[in-house]
């Protein structure tokens, strides 16, 4: 018996120290193996005599069972701090920068045309298109622009030919559409407008949106809904939108819309000329002498128009105070956007 | 128009503040754009439209504020009383239709010197200077006040004693008063003594007949001339005046006795002198316009619900004169509102007095419309994305061309580039042209850019480009272009790619992005690019656009101080990429069966296109190859000089059953035998 317990008393004292599974291992063989200490002496079980059998046969099962659970538990711990060596070494600085394909940047005056046309065409309004070099006819005579009125003054125009020009507006689409379709028309006309112009406000091109809903019904407080929920998205809820009188050929009667400062909140400020109102888009019921030009009956139909500078509503939205920064393509402005 | 406050009163007591009638003004229509503090006034700054020269005057404006704030008009004294002289001179309108109406009168013995201070401080205050010369100031003084321009002849410098308003006819010079010779366009109406012309129409006056300090007898003219003469004949001459700017938007037939008796008023107040009576051709009566509108009209097109009597009242504070009649209602609008002549005009009055703000807001109750995006934005929009996500970022240039970038690129006389179309009245030189190409306007980017420090610069551009074809309006097409340059920056990881193959890769993606297939590069034919570094792209036999280096030729001329760089650029026609896009994909069904993959490497001559081989292998007759993929290109060494070795994976797939390992095996020793027989290769080991 005293053999026995002292079999326990060095398996004790060998493996305490041990800190590999493979050391662990010539244990369990000198242990537990088939021809290990323990199988040893349950084979010699016989040979003890018969009185003293039953005890110690029940002394070896229970050290064999503790050594046997004791091999067990250190395997698994020795497997674990195994386990955590060797991520150890696998260890990476995970602060180093990751491998990343940069993505270009669209420029900001389409990410805004894109926005703009996503509110317009989530109100109904389809998209049209027009080209850029057009004749004197569409760019102005059409939208009630005579040759010698005052109101060629109003937009300085490149010359391609007597009677072809670049056009001064989107607008010159208006009346192609018009000439092509029946009513009920709604569409807007994105793209690029020239100017003989140049200066911290003025660029010789530039984009434009027009706009442009006729049907048998439209008036004036329709033009008004819509170019409201427009700058309410655009800006925000709650922006003020107001209407004041002007003069477009095309139009009639014609309005500038003005809407809330955005940086004063209408208190007035440098931005704003401290009139708490910023000028973004001109528009009005069109005029029966273009329905009339265009072949529709100003007497069945009636519609409006309304027309934006993109880069007026970028500037105001990102706060950039020189148009001149979108054409110079700079990328350093390019990539803020 | 600069208004000043203190001017303003003489026709209107009006005791609100001077932001309160910019306020009113500007919600008329009448938009201030800049009040200053002068001296203790203020002067307004109002932009007056085309189609407002009724408020191009303080009697104007002054008009708009008496409306806004229901105030009456007070008119200046203009009554002549007594029996003056007849005038000695003459007046004959030889083109009627061109001068509906001339009116003038003689003053004898007038002292010309300075004006009076507050004569000379109103001028100022509206920016115009005071001349030291009564006379003058005082026709500017009125032009302002009244808004008819008037003009003062020496009168013993007419000759002949005579006007006549006729058009100048061939070859006709006159000086005007700014001493300029000017050449007169054949219709150009011009005001002539019994000789010779002594002023441009409603432009400006001769030197000769001119009002000096000698002056002791004047004429002083007030006319209505027709306002797209007078437009024509100023264009012509390059010469806008404060007459011109007024006649050709349209003045007052009715009126200009008034200023002419105004002015000559102020002119015996301030220099003495004998007026004389007033002579007064007149062949062309104004007919006052009637415009009938609907009541019912002004409410549908306005959105209102506003009573007849509410109309007739907005109306009549502008003094429109207005007659019922029922359904409809007559309006008669005085001279000075020429403006009004149909009915839109006078709705538009209405809308305008009633105040914008007034009229309800309303949703359109309109039809549903196809108001989608169109394919083609559709299109546009994925083309944008895939070039962003493939790393370039997008610019936008001016669609002009310097006329010196078509040599720069060196493009032969009869490329459809040097087709362009010429801006006749460019800002400057090199914005005369339309562009042709986008390349010019990348390499500028570029260069703006890498001068700037950046060493990154991966740029496209989607817009038009304009072709002259001999018809009326030159072809717009789209072009889809791009730079690429990168300098080796030091990088964390490592990833040396040859910009070429960045360009191409580029373009893969966006291919793959757009689902547009079965494109083959040819070695490209552009004299501006590296002709061992560039490539056409095709669809077919026609030609999509081009990608490669710029040549050595054209990126010394840009004295970039780099040493060899590769920029490479991309042209594609837009349009038809867009062609090309499928209108709908379908789905195939995922395989079923699993493959067994192949690797072959062969040897082969340097000069043999790898798009070849890769033809060679997709064009073997055995079914069962369903993937062919290019996986190394190796040069150097072990392989020997003028070859190189390029490797394949081949996977093979059957659609209705598993291939064996033996069956592949088979097929793939033929297919590599087959290789080596096409390329005259040796397998490498």
């Amino acid at each position: 018996m005293d053999e026995l317990l002292s079999l326990k008393t060095a398996f004790l004292e060998e493996i305490d120290p041990v800190t590999t599974l493979a050391e662990l291992q010539q244990i369990k063989n000198k242990y537990s193996g088939r021809k290990g200490l323990l199988t040893a002496r349950l084979k010699a079980l016989s040979s003890v005599p018969p009185d003293q059998r039953p005890l110690y046969g029940k002394t070896l099962n229970e050290i064999k069972d503790f050594i046997e659970e004791t091999l067990g538990h250190k395997e698994l711990l020795l497997k674990g701090r195994e386990k955590e060596k060797r991520l150890l070494t696998e260890k990476i600085d995970i602060t180093l920068p990751g491998r990343y394909t940069r993505f270009g940047r669209k420029h900001p005056i389409n990410q805004v045309l894109s926005e703009i046309k996503d509110i317009f065409v989530s109100m109904g309004f389809g998209i049209e298109d027009g080209p850029e070099i057009e004749l004197d006819y569409y760019n102005f005579e059409a939208l009630n622009i005579p040759k010698d009125h005052p109101a060629r003054d109003m937009q300085d125009t490149f010359y391609i030919s007597d009677d072809v020009v670049l056009r001064t507006h989107t607008s010159p689409v208006q009346v192609r559409v018009m000439e092509k379709r029946k009513p009920p028309l709604k569409i807007i006309v994105p793209g690029k407008v020239y100017r003989c112009d140049a200066d911290v406000s003025h660029t010789p091109m530039f984009h434009q949106v027009e706009g442009l809903m006729i049907d048998s019904d439209i008036s004036f407080g329709d033009l008004k809904g819509v170019i409201e929920l427009f700058f309410h998205s655009f800006f925000g809820k709650g922006t003020p939108v107001r209407f004041r009188p002007s003069y477009f050929p095309f139009t009639e009667p014609s309005a500038e819309v003005d809407i809330g400062c955005i940086f004063c909140a209408g208190k007035g400020c440098r931005i704003c000329k401290t009139t708490g109102w910023l000028e973004v888009l001109g528009c009005g019921m069109v005029h029966p002498r273009v329905f009339e030009m265009a072949g529709y009956d100003p007497e069945e139909h009636s519609g409006f128009a309304f027309g934006m500078g993109v880069e007026r509503l970028t500037m105001l939205k990102y706060s950039i105070d020189d148009i001149r920064l979108f054409y110079e393509n700079d990328l350093r402005f390019l990539e803020q956007f | 128009m600069r208004v000043p406050i203190e001017w303003l009163k003489d026709f209107v007591d009006v005791s609100a503040s001077p932001e309160e009638v910019a306020d009113r003004l500007t919600m008329a229509g009448l938009e201030i754009e800049g009040m200053e503090p002068f001296d203790n006034d203020v002067v307004l700054e109002v932009n007056v439209t085309p189609n407002r020269p009724d408020c191009l005057s303080i009697l104007g404006i002054a008009r708009e504020v008496a409306a806004a704030f229901g105030l009456p008009l007070k008119m200046p004294e203009t009554e002549i009383s007594g029996n003056p002289p007849v005038s000695d001179i003459r007046v004959e309108i030889l083109n009627p239709e061109l001068c509906n109406r001339y009116t003038g009168r003689t003053i004898t013995g007038v002292s010309v010197g300075d004006s009076p201070e507050w004569i000379k401080k109103r001028l100022e205050k509206c920016g115009i200077r005071a001349l030291n010369n009564n006379v003058v100031d005082i026709t500017n003084y009125v032009l302002l006040e009244l808004g008819h321009p008037l003009h003062a002849f020496d009168a013993d410098r007419l000759q002949g004693g005579m006007i006549q308003v006729r058009k100048a006819g061939p070859d006709r010079t006159i000086t005007t008063l700014d001493g300029l010779e000017r050449e007169l366009p054949e219709d150009a109406l011009l005001i002539w003594d019994e000789r010779n012309p002594v002023a441009v129409a409603g432009v400006m006056g001769g030197e000769d007949s001119s009002v000096t300090h000698e002056t002791a007898d004047i004429f002083l003219e007030s006319a209505y001339f027709e306002p797209a003469s007078v437009r024509r004949t100023s264009k012509e001459l390059g010469l806008r005046s404060e007459s011109s700017y007024r006649f050709e938007r349209g003045t007052d037939i009715e009126f200009l006795v008034n200023a002419l008796n105004r002015a000559t008023l102020l002119m015996r107040e301030t220099g003495g002198g004998t007026i004389h009576e007033i002579v007064d051709v007149y062949p062309e009566r104004y007919v006052p316009a009637k415009v009938s509108v609907r009541y019912s009209r002004v409410n549908t097109l306005l959105g209102t619900a506003l009573k007849k009597e509410e109309m007739l009242r907005i109306l009549g504070r502008i003094g429109l004169r207005t007659e019922d009649r029922e359904e409809l209602f007559d309006v008669y609008p005085p001279a000075y509102r020429r403006d009004i002549h149909q009915a839109i005009d006078v709705i538009e009055e209405v809308a305008r007095l009633h105040n914008f703000g007034n009229i309800p807001v309303r949703i359109p109750r309109t039809a549903l419309s196809d108001g989608i995006l169109n394919r083609r934005d559709i299109s546009v929009n994925t083309i944008r994305d895939a070039m962003r996500k493939a790393g370039l970022t997008e610019v936008i240039n001016y669609s002009f061309m310097n006329p010196a970038d078509l040599d720069l690129l060196g493009l032969p006389e009869d490329d459809v580039r040097r087709r362009r179309v010429s801006v006749r009245n460019p800002l400057k030189q090199e914005d005369s042209l339309m562009r042709t190409t986008l390349i010019p306007s990348l390499i500028n980017n570029f260069v703006y850019n890498l001068s700037r420090g950046m060493r990154d610069i991966r740029l496209f551009e989607l817009a038009r480009v304009f072709i002259d074809t001999g018809a009326h309006l030159p072809t717009e097409e789209m072009r889809l272009s791009g730079i690429f340059f990168r300098q080796d920056i030091p990088s964390i990881w490592k990833d040396a790619v040859p910009a070429f193959f960045m360009a191409k890769g580029a373009l893969k993606s966006l291919f793959e992005e757009t689902r547009v297939t079965e494109l083959s590069y040819i070695p490209a034919e552009e004299v501006f690019l590296h002709g061992g570094k560039s490539a056409d792209i095709m669809t077919g036999d026609k030609r999509l656009g081009f990608v490669g280096e710029l040549g050595p030729g054209i990126v010394e001329t840009l004295n970039l101080k780099l040493q060899k760089p590769e920029i490479v650029v991309f042209e594609l026609n837009a349009d038809m990429l867009m062609s090309l896009i499928p209108a709908r994909m379908t789905y195939t069904q995922i395989p079923r069966y699993p493959s067994i993959e192949r690797d072959i490497a062969v040897i082969m001559d340097d000069g043999i296109p790898s798009a070849r081989v890769m033809a060679d292998i997709r064009g073997y007759r055995y079914d069962f190859i369903a993937k062919v993929e290019l996986f190394d290109h190796y040069k150097g060494k072990n392989i020997p000089e003028g070859k190189k070795s390029l490797a394949f994976r081949i996977t093979y797939r059957c659609n209705d059953r598993t291939l064996t390992d033996s069956e592949v095996e088979t097929v793939h020793q033929h297919l590599v035998e087959h290789v080596l027989l096409k390329t005259g290769g040796e397998l490498r080991t």
